[in-house]
């Protein structure tokens, strides 16, 4: 049964050397390739990498994540097809992938649930690696890279939460920039900086376009491949406490669960963007006074935290807890020094990461609940509005402003 | 790799014939030189180039934003006003508001952006006090914080009154 399951080398009669093999006139063309790629080998050896007893289906959400990030690749790179990055075009153009094009807002509700679940997905990964202790020596720098990733997916999530130029997307961003305002110091350069000018305008919407498609991209992908490098280097890891029996090769039981949960997790994606398809708010109106930012739900926690610090304490809010939970992630494999993964051995590690999980998901539940849902607004301003003289009186007392080269 | 193949023996022979360990080393240290010139030639200037609006000066500009008759004594009021701003590439007319508060012939404008992190704030006529829909800031009608997170007072313009028309100034 083992023997008809597992794919052998395409030829395996008589072994030519290699100097015989280049003499072949007509070779069949696995063996071409074989010769000058050499691919069966990766292949096989990828294939038979052991599992060790006990590896199951939590182990399945790495290759669940890769296949989704791939998938947002593509549906991305569709989007992009359509997509204009401009101040003055980038709503239409989503109102126009959303309404007009076929199949476009389908399209853009798996790439828009697509981010969702595999933030949720991320964020499941990372605590199984954190409970298991999958993270000591000698997987340090599997961890480490797997945290950069982590930061990757949110910087996508950041960028992307943008492209739409609709006052949810604008107004999010105004909020989420002026964050970096609130370093001591260099504040105010960073934000200038990160929006390409003082205000959220048509360079913010470049600069976000640029990063999300071409600079997070490429880093996402340099780190997944030294993160799968590190990961086959090391084998996985295994249950905390080994369990009897023999490793088993990946192929088949273990790549059959991994697809059943790509499967499954497909099939969510697949639904969401049916059931909810991606909605498209009023265009971004910088001069709008009835609009309550709301990010993205999974920076709620932050948003909440923003509100209980008093006045001028808000650099806590922003950086100080943030770069804390960061450096402790990132770092975690120095702090928690002992050789044991055993969840009971390492007490203060896991009872401060349950800690830093609880409050984070109070945080996220509370902003869920206190923000407006999508629609409402905060308080109608009870002024009326004023009458705003003509532009073209405007345009005569004004004149655009001296740009330095 | 167990098929040694001739030829890379004679590769290697070859590598073993080239030049010692000091003129190995000077070399490697040119090859590490050139490619900081030319790393440098190229991230340089790209640096610099994203870098630029750290350079944009801006100016303020008066706008006439309200004939002071449609503001009375002690009364709070938006105000919207449309510039022609360049907006990196574009020229385009951007809408702004400003709240304006006067009190007998001196008028205050305020700028609607809360000082905690930029969301808009509202003015609430019946309350007496501008609220922000982020994280619970409330500001008083001079502008200074009355709970909340903001860390300081509203951001005022500065305004001139000519001929019965009030003037902003705008920074752009
Ligand atoms: S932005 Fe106004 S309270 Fe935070």
């Amino acid at each position: 049964m083992a023997e008809i399951l597992t794919p052998e080398r395409p030829v395996e009669k008589t072994p030519l050397k290699p100097e015989e093999e280049l003499l072949v006139d007509r070779p069949k063309l696995s063996d071409w390739l074989e010769l000058r790629l050499g691919w069966w080998g990766f292949v096989r050896k990828n294939l038979d990498e052991p599992m060790p007893p006990g590896v199951g289906w939590w182990q399945t959400l790495g290759n669940l994540l890769m296949t989704l990030l791939m998938f947002q690749f593509i549906t991305g790179f569709a989007l992009a097809m359509f997509y204009t990055p401009s101040a003055h075009d980038a709503y239409a153009s989503v109102k126009h992938i959303t309404e007009e094009v076929a199949l476009g807002s389908f399209v853009r509700g798996l790439h828009v649930w697509g981010s969702t679940i595999i933030v949720i997905f991320t964020v499941l990964h990372i605590l199984r690696v954190f409970f298991w202790g999958s993270y000591k020596k000698p997987r340090e720098l599997t961890w480490l890279v797997g945290v950069v990733i982590f930061n990757v997916i949110l910087g996508f999530s950041f960028t992307g939460y943008l492209l739409p130029w609709d006052q949810k997307a604008y107004w999010a961003t105004v909020v989420g920039t002026r964050i970096a305002a609130t370093i001591p110091v260099v504040g105010h350069d960073l934000l200038v900086l990160i929006r390409g000018g003082e205000e959220v305008g048509a360079l913010t919407l470049t600069r976000f376009f640029a990063l999300h498609v071409m600079l997070l991209p490429a880093a996402l992908m340099g780190f997944m491949a030294l993160h799968l490098f590190l990961v086959r280097k090391h084998h996985i890891a295994g249950p905390v406490l080994p369990q009897k029996g023999k490793p088993v090769p990946f192929y088949p039981v273990q790549l059959f669960k991994d697809a059943v949960v790509v499967l499954g997790g497909m099939g969510l994606v697949v639904y969401l963007a049916l059931a909810f398809p991606p909605a498209l708010e009023a265009i971004a109106d910088p001069s709008g006074t009835d609009f309550a930012p709301r990010p993205e739900w999974y920076f709620l926690g932050l948003y909440e935290l923003l509100k209980i610090m008093p006045a001028g304490w808000e650099v806590v809010a922003t950086m100080i807890v943030p770069g804390l939970v960061s450096m402790g992630m990132l770092f975690l494999p120095w702090l928690d020094r002992s050789p044991s993964r055993h969840p009971a051995r390492r007490q203060w590690v896991i009872v401060t990461g349950c800690a830093v999980v609880l409050l984070i998901g109070i945080m996220t539940l509370k902003g869920i609940l206190e923000t407006p849902p999508p629609g409402a607004h905060g308080h109608k301003a009870a002024a009326l509005k004023g009458s705003a003289p003509s532009a073209e009186a405007v345009r005569q007392a004004a004149e655009p402003p001296a740009t330095a080269p | 790799m167990s098929n040694e193949q001739p030829v890379s023996n004679s590769l290697i022979d070859s590598i073993n014939d080239q030049p010692g360990p000091p003129r190995r080393k000077l070399l490697g240290w040119l090859v590490a030189g050139i490619n900081l010139i030319v790393g440098g030639v190229v991230l340089g200037p790209v640096l610099g180039f994203l870098g630029s609006p750290l350079g944009r000066k801006t100016k303020g500009m008066w706008v006439p934003v309200l004939g002071l008759s449609e503001i009375q004594d002690g009364q709070t009021r938006e105000a919207s006003f449309t510039m022609q701003i360049k907006d990196g590439y574009a020229l385009v007319d951007r809408k702004y508001t400003v709240f304006l508060h006067r009190s007998g012939e001196e008028v205050i404008a305020f700028d609607p952006a809360c000082t905690h992190l930029g969301c808009r704030i509202n003015w609430v006529g019946e309350k007496d006090r501008y609220f922000c829909p982020c994280h619970g800031g409330v500001f008083g009608k001079d502008g200074s914080v009355v709970s909340g997170p903001p860390p300081k007072p509203l951001e005022q313009h500065p305004v001139k009154v000519e001929n019965g028309q009030i003037f902003v100034q705008k920074n752009v």
